[in-house]
């Protein structure tokens, strides 16, 4: 006879609670990707290269025979804490981690803009934030798509880093401050590398 | 083991479910701005996700149980006329009708 009383049961309401409270929730998230969605998040960052050297080897993953490789040694320092704009923390709450990089951009005789990765690195939320590297090697192999390098007058590295959040899109930051640099004339004769 | 289930009670009459839905939409909204500000002050998401748990779960100790705020309101249903055999299939019947009035 009770089987007429009952509009909604346990289950039911139970499935309306957790329904509502599944909606609230993904509108708190939306909402914490719009409170970091537009800032302004630059941060200096001081790069200094010590040592500069430039070798032409054999590249088996390109087109031809011989390639230029560089290397490049340098320092590397930042406080990616504050940023200078808006003077917001970097680690905000929808900052999970930041993947930094350092790239070299240079243009070429055969092609107008060139980016090669250095060194990256992942900071996690808690860790750190204070770089101050010195006298790094470069973590991946400076190659050039042919014989750019030698001579060649400017050479501009940057520090730019990802945000991975918790919510939203990524957004790519490059530092405020990159440094330029000429590559020398001639080839390091020595073979191994 | 799941007879024992059934058996517990879990209805309320229907101003209580009303009742129930209003309070745990509260808690559930409530407990939201408060998760959603203190996340924004201490710059931690996951402070904002245990809040709205915590309403989740203050929500279920209140509005999921039938408790008797709940059955204030209960139905005035016909009382029971003693019937013979014929009647008595009429009677479901009639109640049958007299719900799909309200």
């Amino acid at each position: 006879r009770s089987w007429f009383v009952k509009m909604n049961t346990v289950l039911s309401r139970a499935n309306s609670l957790f329904a509502f409270s599944l909606s609230v929730m993904a509108a708190l998230t939306f909402g914490c990707f719009i409170t970091t969605a537009f800032k302004d998040r630059r941060v200096p960052v001081d790069i200094h290269v010590s040592k500069v050297m430039l070798k032409n080897v054999d590249d088996f993953t390109g087109p031809r025979e011989r390639s230029d490789l560089g290397f490049i040694t340098f320092d590397l320092s930042a406080d990616i804490l504050y940023s200078t704009v808006v003077h917001s923390p970097i680690f905000d709450w929808n900052v999970k981690q930041l993947f930094l990089y350092l790239s070299a951009e240079y243009t070429t005789k055969s092609n107008s803009l060139n980016q090669v990765v250095l060194w990256d690195k992942i900071v996690l939320r808690g860790e750190n934030t204070k770089l101050n590297l010195r006298d790094m090697k470069s973590k991946y192999f400076f190659f050039d798509d042919g014989n750019g390098l030698r001579a060649n007058k400017n050479i501009t590295l940057t520090l730019s880093w990802n945000v991975v959040p918790n919510a939203g899109i990524l957004p790519l930051v490059a530092g405020s401050g990159h440094v330029s640099l000429p590559f020398p004339d001639t080839y390091e004769t020595t073979k191994s590398y | 083991m799941l007879s024992v289930f059934k058996s517990i009670p879990t209805h309320m009459d229907y101003k209580g479910q009303k009742l129930a839905e209003q309070i745990f939409q509260g808690i559930i909204l409530i407990s939201a701005v408060i998760g959603f500000v203190y996340g924004l002050i201490i710059e931690q998401f996951g402070w904002t996700v245990y809040i709205v748990l915590a309403g989740f779960a203050v929500s279920c100790v209140l509005t999921l149980p039938p408790w008797p705020m709940y059955r204030q309101n209960p139905l005035a249903w016909q009382p029971l006329v003693p019937e013979t055999s014929v009647e008595s299939s009429q009677k479901p019947q009639e109640s049958l009708k007299k719900k799909k009035h309200k």
